[in-house]
């Protein structure tokens, strides 16, 4: 029991140790935060502007360049696209990481979000569109009061889930030393050669925020079904 | 199948677009020991370049996955110095024509082979083959093949078939020349030679598993590996986990800036 206090001390207590965590768990909410906020808009953009394609054949070029954008994005994993937004794309630039991160996760999480909610838009029935129209609503009117509302509802558990998987896959930010929640765990363990506490600690601090998120989004469900009848 | 090439070539076109923006990158400003604080200062996780670093005042210590990682932070101005090894060092600067290194060593340390706390027949076995290897010169023979001007980087060669005493397990993290790196599927370098020359002794074939530096003293530990032998000084933080041999190598940490 002794020596097991004796890590419990080396591992949080000594030196402030436990500060590596609460400093990284910030970082990693900020730029789950961010990432998400510019996950969301760019998925929205990018979905609108495949679907309107899809269903008028306006807009040909930016199709075209959203297509780009996913293949690209959906093609490449996550930890490589971070390493070339730090390395290339940023190459001789003192360049702040957490704006790296944002961007990176933002970027990549955009893509998904996109296919999310275009599925979205394309479950609800045509006879919706046509509906809006025989009330004499133009083609924007229909997408953001009938269509939209409705898609929206119907990938929420999806968009969660997109946010549970970014908040978690901020855990590879480390690999440009950011100081990220996975990476005070990793630098505890560096110190102390003890993996046990500061993973276990790490582990349950991500399980909490998905936990918390998780009925967050629950909640918000229930309180949009309030206005589904029957 | 027309449509796939036009969106692959685009995309290809955008990144190419995307790269390559900007140089100039800031001009150094360490010359001296002195002048680290302050700054920021990319180490490896896990090393005693971390430790080290994380007392120099106020400066922000960045610690990366890899020592080649921080280089190419420090190429690109993101960070001010690189505090690492010495033969790493050299071996960093050598292949980039924009870096130096301070005359001013920062710290003279030893590297000791990691084993198993409480194994203390595995130690004195390491301990007596080392010394003897020293004794008899093949402990520099093999340096001289990986460092300074003649180095040919010519691996060692088993003298000794026996492994009648089975397979001795080497934890490393083959980022680190000339001590340990890749060469083609094969890790090369002074510590894999040097244990392969210990095992020689030892009657023991040795087999090599790589992975992160700071994984190793958790492998070692845990038994998932024999011995530990990756430019690893002896810390107090590091001798509660585990039992150092006596050094094989002198080293010193070093500073590594861009050219002025």
């Amino acid at each position: 029991m002794n020596e097991f206090l004796q890590k419990l001390y080396d591992t949080f207590i000594y030196d402030d140790r436990w500060k590596y965590l609460t400093n990284g768990l910030k970082t990693t909410l900020v730029i789950t935060f961010f990432a998400v906020i510019i996950g969301m808009l760019l998925g929205f953009i990018v979905a609108i502007i495949r679907a309107t394609h899809d269903k008028t054949g306006k807009f040909p070029i930016l199709n075209f360049l959203a297509k780009v954008y996913l293949t690209v994005i959906r093609g490449t994993p996550v930890m490589v696209q971070l390493l070339i937004i730090y390395y290339v794309i940023f190459a001789s630039v003192d360049i702040n990481k957490v704006l790296v991160g944002v961007l990176a996760f933002g970027f990549n999480s955009g893509a998904y979000v996109a296919e999310i909610v275009r599925s979205g838009i394309m479950s609800i029935d045509n006879g919706q569109f046509e509906a809006g129209t025989s009330l004499g609503m133009n083609y924007t009117k229909t997408m953001f009061y009938i269509v939209m509302p409705q898609a929206f509802k119907n990938v929420l558990p999806a968009l969660a889930n997109e946010c549970i998987v970014l908040l978690k896959e901020t855990s590879v930010a480390g690999y440009i030393a950011l100081e990220d929640l996975t990476k005070g765990g990793d630098i505890i363990r560096s110190l102390t050669y003890e993996a046990f506490l500061p993973l276990i600690a790490v582990a349950l601090i991500y399980l909490v925020m998905v936990v918390t998120l998780s009925s967050l989004v629950t909640r918000l469900e229930r309180r949009l079904a309030k206005s589904d009848r029957g | 199948m027309k449509k796939t090439i036009a969106l692959l070539s685009s995309a290809l076109l955008a990144s190419a677009a995307f790269a390559g923006c900007g140089s100039g990158v800031k001009a150094n400003t360490v010359h001296s020991v002195d002048d680290l604080k302050g700054k920021s200062i990319g180490t490896q996780l896990g090393t005693t370049g971390y430790i080290f670093a994380a007392d120099v005042e106020d400066a922000k210590v960045e610690a990366y996955n890899k020592g080649a990682d921080a280089i190419q932070a420090l190429k690109q101005g993101k960070l001010d110095a690189v505090i690492i090894d010495s033969e790493p060092a050299k071996v960093f600067v050598s292949k980039n024509d924009d870096l130096q290194i301070l005359s001013d060593p920062f710290a003279v340390e030893e590297y000791s082979v990691a084993y198993k706390k409480g194994n203390d027949e595995l130690g004195k076995k390491l301990d007596d083959a080392i010394s003897k290897l020293k004794g008899d010169g093949t402990l520099d023979a093999i340096t001289a093949h990986w460092v300074g001007d003649d180095a040919d980087n010519v691996p060692y060669e088993d003298k000794n078939s026996d492994v009648s005493n089975g397979t001795l397990v080497m934890a490393t993290n083959a980022e680190f020349p000339p001590y340990e790196s890749m060469s083609g599927s094969n890790i090369v370098g002074i510590d894999v030679d040097i244990m392969n020359a210990v095992c020689d002794e030892l009657g023991m074939e040795l087999k090599i598993e790589n992975m992160q530096f700071d994984s190793i003293i958790a492998a070692v530990d845990s038994g998932k590996a024999d011995v530990g032998v990756a430019g690893i000084s002896v810390t107090p933080d590091r001798e509660k986990n585990v039992s150092f041999t006596q050094g094989y190598a002198t080293t010193t940490q070093v500073i590594v800036t861009r050219k002025d």
